[in-house]
């Protein structure tokens, strides 16, 4: 069920931001809620927007994955099969398949189309967490709370390499753009740049005083990392230095694994939730936060930015239960 | 390539420059040479003043440090952005981090390999399409996805478990490069190095077990039925790579297969493994190696006395190969006296320096007016620099030159090196141990002698590069191997013409180049009037005769197509040696340029003995032979014999193994076995199974063509022609070769073979088909278009190409029962196997010989009729089997369930784990637990 909003419960520095629409360069975005997604019967954990743009699927602790129309908010078609509670989902290139990762130490691919399951990953000792396909969509890469990381193979299912990555939980896992590196992050505050072809283990990266990784990835041209960590900071790296180049902060994340994300549709942004029940929104060159989304009753565990246009979805956990998608004009 | 189309006018200067294609490629100081185009009298702006003798350093593939850093692309969106921290080489601290402009979007465009990508796809996917081959039963349905479950190991012994897991795990970490890496822009050379690991895995596993006979054959046939295609595909990647390192090895690992398979499947999977694929087939053999002017010999020095315990590595026979596309290539070797016992190295050295020494005096003699080139490969090139200066040569060439010592580096004032006058190119690795480039330029400044200096970036003594290397530039070893060998030419050019000038024989050369074309002609008919100099003994000892064309101009003999393609290897032993050096010493230098006649003494130089590795590669082809019972010259045996093979393969066979009688008609042609033709009768023996050996040209005259199966008795004498124009083109039939160790022909040469697949199920139309038409004089090749979609061109180093598909009706291949050759014949000789050589890359060989450089001596055309199902060889490209699962129908939810969902915080699981670990305790918590907080007061 999607609820339709009236155009003037905008953001509270959408006022500020109009004023420079004129500029080249927009300082500040003007987020406002579009549509708000009921369905999930449990927390939401975790939105993705589909590469084509046209769909966006969630998962959530009521052991679905639901796939929502972007355009008009519409639901779409649930998949189910999962016996546990499923912490990421994640699509495949062409928009055609889903990954996602359960509780119950299974990952699963999906067709989008038929809403079949294809294959049941099975191999991790624990809950898997996180997971991703690379660009190709012919490996999966998985992060699970047996500490390890593991490389799949869409075509067989089968697993073809494991990563005695981390001593603690791996809470990210993802592909650079070409497909040649993963990242993880883990809770024992390293992030592991691996090489995809050989799982060589080429960069780790650690921060002066180590606080749990909750979140990581690559910028979308692979020559950062954005990092999250539990004492609510967001960091930008340049890996193959491993220099820390900026920091994000202003938000609070210390308990759950937050998704952040990179905004590049229009200015450039970085996207977080946010334990204060709103999504944060920063310049990515100068740090500053340009804006904060309200309306979600509950910790915004995921947000997600669409592929080509300015659209923000987020999703909260069990005191929301609901996914909201946020416009704007840069 | 786009990128060489866009830069032709570069190209163009570049050549006028007598640099190489793939030089301009290559990331080189490349300002330097724009500076010259525009000013050729600059001064280069590394010369150095005090060393005017030095030329300035030549840098291959050493990535400038700018590079390394920055990342440039980023400037092309910012231009005004030169002094940021970000894209500069400079990480100054003026700048303030927030000063930093990031990019998080622009993808860094990946540079253009610098080979034909799509030609080293196709051969990189060899074995994917022909991976049916090594499957037993070509019909069964494929293993499935999960037959890794459905393998029944039970009765294994624990040394099999053992070693089918290590393979297993080897392939599958090859699987994950393969997906890892497809459709990155370099993928081939990505490829050829995961290729290479996995080889090495599998060798590795396969030692542990010490190639323990029946285990690893054991292991063969298990991994050929029970691996999924993509996997046995992989596999066979592997075992192509180990063919090329350990033959013997992997033939024995083979053996079992192949009495299961037949010889049809046998026969189709040692193709598919003669010679493991290499990326840069195409732009290799399309940018063939340019000759020397003054048709130089080149002497190469060995860097140790021979033996047969350690025979001289792959690297250095590969070049040795290599540089008889420049030249006339004459390897000189020291045998240990006495076995090497008591012998001193300081003797071993002087009995080095002097074969090499006394071969230099010996060509002077027989060729008065041939520059010499002395190359040498480490020890060799210190050997070759002594030679240098105790006699005349032209030019030496010193590849990984050792110039430290164990007295530190070379250039102290008694280093007789510094008297050097000849000039001289240093080509070093960036990496070597046994020099260091900085060092070497203060080695350069003292040598009075004009030098250059090449220093190979990323590459060691022996100037290969590291994996890491080819890795972040798609490199190849090839590739860089021929950029080695353009910088050496352009070395040898400068040098050659220079020298050309003051000999003044310039005219005489053109004279003879101008000559060649009637002269081809005339020892042609020559050959064939001289039978009786077939059956001359190729001893050692022999005493040759003077030669019908020895009269010839000497020049020409070497320079000639037909002299010429033939490597010669001497070997001097220390015996003969030592008489030689007191006679020939009496000779002078520079003699004028006569008529000179050969002398008997020339041919006392003894023919070395035949290359292990030829022999090995003919071993290979296990083939149906039948002696001719009337072999005109049984006498000739011993005499090396280069070889044209061909053999035609019907891959209905090859996929069914059963005999397809219509196709034939020819009774000895059962349908398994490849159909051959055999040309040549310096064995005596009409091959019909396949082996087309023209005899070494003394022999020639007898050569036939026995292609058609029932005429197996047709007379040598009815087919004179196409074996005359086959060997007088291919062969060096010269009856003017002056030395028989000249005649030992195909020591250097992998051999060059090439499949001719017939991708137009044409199998009716049998190569030996009897029917006598005369439609076979039409012999119609298209050659390019299938090739692409065949097109497996594999050469592993460009002196070889593997296999060429050329879509040809077969039944224009046959031969007429009447003796005359036809489409083979006119492939061979009119024009068809020029053409085929200048259309196919990688036949270069052929085509160079033909304007009078060398030849390979083993040619292997490979025809097949493939039938067209075939063509459902395609890669696996399955799609993933939809492994239904019922969607269980909306489970009872308990949220109360002590599970880790990305909903719950941190600290519940850190806690409940720790606490669990610590003290047993199991504690529930809710969904939405503690704060870190808290969990740090617990602990």
């Amino acid at each position: 069920m999607a609820t339709e909003e009236a155009g003037d419960s905008k953001g509270e520095s959408a006022l500020s931001s109009s004023a420079n629409r004129s500029n080249q360069v927009p300082e500040k975005p003007n987020y406002a809620l579009r549509f708000t997604l009921l369905g999930h019967t449990e927390a939401v954990s975790s939105v993705k927007f589909s590469p084509d743009g046209e769909w966006l699927a969630s998962s959530a602790a009521d052991k679905l994955i639901k796939i929502w129309s972007v355009r008009d908010g519409k639901y779409e078609k649930t998949l189910c099969g999962h016996s546990l509670e499923i912490s990421d989902v994640a699509w495949s290139s062409d928009s055609s398949r889903l990954v996602s990762a359960s509780d119950d130490k299974t990952l699963k691919i999906w067709e989008v189309r038929s809403g079949k399951c294809l294959k049941t990953l099975k191999g991790h000792s624990n809950y898997v967490f996180c997971c991703n396909f690379n660009p190709l969509s012919n490996l999966i890469v998985s992060g699970s709370f047996d500490e390890s990381v593991k490389i799949w193979e869409v075509e067989t299912g089968k697993c073809l390499k494991t990563l005695s990555a981390h001593s603690d939980p791996v809470s990210a896992v993802h592909f650079n753009c070409s497909g040649s590196l993963i990242v993880s992050g883990s809770y024992d505050g390293l992030c592991r740049i691996w090489d995809a072809a050989s799982g060589q283990c080429l960069k780790t990266l650690v921060d002066d005083d180590n606080p749990p990784v909750s979140f990581v990835q690559f910028s979308p041209n692979g020559k950062y990392i954005l990092t999250a960590t539990l004492d609510s900071t967001l960091k930008l790296w340049d890996y193959s230095r491993g220099r820390c180049l900026k920091t994000y902060t202003g938000h609070k994340n210390e308990k759950y694994c937050i998704f952040a994300n990179f905004s590049v549709t229009g200015g450039k942004w970085i996207v977080s939730g946010s334990e204060d029940n709103m999504v944060y929104i920063w310049n990515l060159q100068t740090k500053e936060i340009v804006q904060k989304l309200q309306g979600h009753t509950d910790v915004v565990i995921s947000a997600t930015c669409h592929p080509t246009e300015n659209i923000i979805a987020s999703a909260a956990l069990e005191n929301d239960k609901t996914i909201k998608l946020w416009m704007s004009d840069h | 390539m786009a990128h060489r189309g866009g830069e032709r006018d570069f190209q163009t200067s570049a050549r006028r420059m007598g640099t190489s294609l793939l030089f301009q490629l290559s990331v080189h100081e490349r300002e330097l040479d724009l500076v010259f185009l525009d000013h050729s009298y600059a001064k280069p702006w590394s010369a150095h003043p005090d060393a005017s003798s030095a030329r300035p350093t030549r840098m291959l593939f050493v990535t400038p440090r700018r590079q390394h850093e920055s990342t440039i692309q980023m400037m092309d969106k910012h231009l005004c952005c030169v002094k940021y921290v970000w894209s500069g080489p400079i990480s100054s601290p003026v700048y303030s981090e927030s000063d930093v402009p990031i990019d998080v979007e622009t993808v860094t465009s990946t540079p253009v390999p610098l080979y034909d990508n799509q030609k080293a796809r196709s051969v990189m996917n060899e074995c994917e399409r022909h991976v049916i081959f090594a499957r037993t039963d070509a019909d069964a349905p494929p293993p499935p996805e999960d037959w890794e479950d459905h393998v029944n190991r039970t009765g294994w012994t624990m040394a099999q478990n053992k070693l089918f897991n290590k393979i297993l795990k080897a392939l599958q970490s090859d699987r994950l490069a393969r997906l890892a890496n497809e459709g990155a822009c370099n993928e081939p050379v990505l490829r050829r190095v995961a290729v290479d690991k996995c080889a090495r895995r599998v060798r590795q596993a396969l030692a542990s077990v010490s190639w323990d006979t029946k285990l690893i054959q054991w292991l063969h046939t298990t991994l050929v039925e029970t691996l999924s295609l993509p996997m046995l595909a992989a596999y066979l990647d592997a075992l192509q790579t180990l063919k090329g390192k350990i033959p013997t090895l992997i033939d024995r690992m083979l053996v079992s297969s192949h009495t299961k398979t037949g010889a049809a499947g046998a026969e189709a999977l040692s193709l598919l493994l003669k010679r493991p694929w290499d990326p840069a087939v195409g732009v290799l053999s399309h940018n063939k190696p340019s000759k020397l002017p003054g048709s130089p010999l080149i002497l190469i020095a060995s860097s140790g006395p021979s033996s047969s315990v350690f025979p001289t590595s792959r690297r250095h026979r590969f070049w040795q190969s290599q540089l008889s596309c420049l030249g006339k290539v004459i390897p000189v070797s020291t045998h240990l006296l006495n076995n090497g016992s008591g012998v001193g190295v300081l003797q071993c050295l002087e009995h080095m320096i002097g074969a090499v020494r006394s071969k230099v005096l010996e060509i002077h003699s027989h060729f008065p007016h041939k520059p010499i080139v002395l190359i040498g490969w480490n020890t060799g090139a210190l050997v070759a620099c002594h030679v240098s200066v105790m006699e005349y040569v032209t030019a030496v060439v010193c590849l990984g030159f050792p110039l430290l010592t164990v007295d530190g580096p070379r250039g102290d004032v008694d280093d007789p090196l510094l008297d050097m006058k000849t000039p001289v190119l240093f080509v070093i690795g960036q990496n070597s141990l046994q020099c260091h480039p900085e060092a070497m330029e203060d080695f350069r400044e003292k040598i009075r002698a004009e030098n250059s200096l090449v220093v190979v970036g990323g590459a060691d003594d022996n100037l290969r590069i590291s994996k890491a290397k080819k890795k972040s530039e798609g490199l190849t070893q090839s590739m860089v191997d021929r950029c080695i060998q353009d910088e050496i030419v352009d070395f040898l050019t400068g040098v050659l013409t220079r020298a050309e000038g003051h000999m003044g024989s310039e005219p005489r050369d053109q004279d003879a180049e101008k000559k060649k074309k009637p002269r081809d002609a005339a020892r042609r008919d020559l050959a064939f009037e001289v039978p009786e100099r077939g059956s001359r003994p190729a001893s050692p000892a022999a005493k040759l005769p003077a030669s019908p064309s020895g009269s010839e101009d000497l020049s020409s003999v070497s320079s000639s197509p037909t002299s010429s393609p033939k490597t010669k290897v001497t070997t001097v032993t220390s015996a003969q040696k030592s008489s030689q050096i007191g006679s020939s010493q009496l000779l002078k230098r520079h003699v004028q340029r006569t008529e000179a006649v050969l002398t008997h003494k020339q041919a006392q130089v003894p023919i070395s003995s035949e290359q292990t590795e030829e022999v090995e590669k003919e071993d290979l082809r296990v083939q149906l032979k039948r002696h001719h019972p009337s072999s005109p010259l049984p006498g000739s045996k011993a005499s090396k014999r280069p070889k044209i093979k061909v053999s035609l393969i019907s891959h209905g066979d090859a996929a069914g193994g059963a005999c397809a009688p219509s196709q034939g008609g020819a009774p000895e042609v059962s349908g398994g076995k490849p159909v051959t033709m055999t040309l040549g009768q310096a064995s005596g023996a009409k091959e019909l199974t396949g082996l087309l050996t023209t005899a070494k040209s003394s022999a020639s005259s007898e050569g036939g063509l026995s292609a058609s199966p029932a005429s197996s008795a047709v007379s040598s004498s009815t087919a004179p022609s196409a074996v005359h124009t086959l060997q007088s083109r291919l062969v060096a039939a010269s009856p003017g070769n002056s030395l028989p160790g000249a005649t030992s022909a195909s020591s250097l040469l992998q051999g060059l073979s090439f499949s001719l697949q017939d991708i137009s199920s044409k199998s009716s139309g049998l190569p030996a088909s009897p029917s006598p038409g005369p439609a076979p004089q039409a012999t119609s090749m298209k050659l390019p278009t299938p090739m692409q979609s065949l097109g497996a061109i594999t050469t592993g180093t460009s002196t070889i190409v593997r296999t060429i598909p050329v879509a040809t009706t077969l039944s224009s291949l046959g031969a007429t029962p009447g003796g005359k050759p036809t489409a083979i014949h006119q492939l061979l000789t009119n024009g068809g196997l020029a053409k085929l050589a200048s259309s196919l890359p990688g036949l270069a060989q052929i085509s160079n010989q033909a304007s009078g450089l060398k030849v390979p001596t083993t040619i292997t055309l490979t025809l097949r009729g493939q039938p067209s199902r075939i063509t459902t060889l395609s890669p696996v490209g399955s799609g993933a089997a939809l492994s239904e699962e019922p969607a269980p129908q909306a489970l009872p939810s308990s949220s109360q369930q002590p599970c880790k969902f990305r909903g719950a915080p941190v600290a519940q699981w850190l806690r409940a784990q720790l606490l669990n670990k610590r003290w047993a305790v199991r504690i529930h918590q809710p969904f939405l637990g503690n704060p870190v907080g808290q969990f740090c007061c617990v602990l």
